[in-house]
């Protein structure tokens, strides 16, 4: 399968989806001018991934802002991972925040709260 | 002429505490940069983070807002004045940051739009999370822009209740507006 990567603009964040070493990067702002647009691409790839993905995997999460439509997609995104660790996928999930920045830990707390696998909050000592 | 015509706009905006604006059509980049701008303002000024997000995050719902409604009256016979009747100004006053914008809407949506705000205007911080939450979960209409929270958003990261007005213009069209202060 292969790789999932968009580069980061200022309303997206950048994606970077490596199969064979089974960990997601999301990292950035996401306020795109379609969000459902944006993220349709990377919730097909997700489908596919889940199939075939037979390996505990990782994802890594910075986002510095994120929209309300973002927001519902990155719920659609979490909703996939959810349940596939309920059917017995290994999902560890490290969400990066800004330690000076609490809407950015309440964000991160808020997405956290539907989530049964590890979903780890971790402060960024500084900005990347 | 002109020269005193753009003196006594930049006058009224000083008075005002108007910082940045900027009226017509809303388009992705300038919602970008006007973002940005703001942000790097807040920053010279030492502004706590969390301040300078929610400032950020109300302008892009509210901008969003505005352009998700012109995308939605595509077919309708208003769609270009709807289109070019967008306006937002960020702005400090009395040490408070104010995000404040408008544009015409359709007579016929004005009711349901005021019914939305008078339901989260006067909710506290708890059952807005609550509403929140409930409601970003709904499925949404086919080719819809938003995910339909953007003002319960608006609401939870505003430091004081929303204002808004309705203004009828001419029988089919009205000015919104909408202030929110951090």
């Amino acid at each position: 399968m292969e790789k999932l990567y968009i580069e980061q603009t200022k309303g997206t964040p950048k994606i970077d989806f490596d199969p064979d070493a089974n960990i997601l990067v999301l990292w950035g702002q996401s306020y795109p001018e379609n969000s459902f647009n944006f993220y349709e691409p990377i919730f097909n790839w997700v489908d596919c991934y889940l199939v075939e993905c037979n390996a505990a995997m990782r994802i890594k999460v910075n986002l510095s802002y994120v929209n309300t439509s973002s927001s519902k997609c990155i719920l659609m995104l979490l909703d996939k991972f959810e349940k596939a660790h309920q059917n017995g996928t290994s999902i560890t999930l490290d969400w990066y925040y800004d330690i000076e920045n609490e809407s950015e830990l309440e964000c991160a707390e808020e997405f956290e709260e539907d989530i049964t696998f590890p979903f780890n909050i971790i402060p960024l000592s500084q900005e990347i | 002429m002109f020269e005193k015509t753009l003196m006594d706009l930049q006058n009224h905006l000083k008075e005002s505490g108007i910082l940045i604006s900027f009226s017509g059509r809303f388009s992705q980049g300038i919602i970008e940069e006007l973002g940005d701008a703001i942000k790097k303002h807040m920053q010279t000024e030492d502004m706590p983070k969390n301040d300078i997000y929610n400032v950020f995050a109300i302008f892009v719902e509210q901008t969003h807002n505005i352009k998700n409604y012109t995308t939605d009256k595509e077919g309708s016979c208003y769609y270009d004045q709807i289109a070019c009747s967008g306006i937002v100004t960020i702005g400090k006053s009395e040490g408070a940051y104010f995000i404040c914008s408008g544009n015409l809407v359709e007579d016929k949506d004005v009711k349901p739009l005021a019914q939305k705000i008078n339901q989260i205007m006067h909710l506290d911080k708890k059952d807005l999370k609550k509403l929140y939450k409930e409601q970003i979960r709904q499925e949404l209409a086919p080719g819809s822009q938003g995910a339909g929270v953007g003002l319960i958003d608006i609401a939870r990261k505003s430091k004081h209740a929303i204002k808004y007005s309705i203004v009828d213009i001419d029988g089919h069209l009205s000015f919104f507006s909408i202030k929110v202060t951090v």
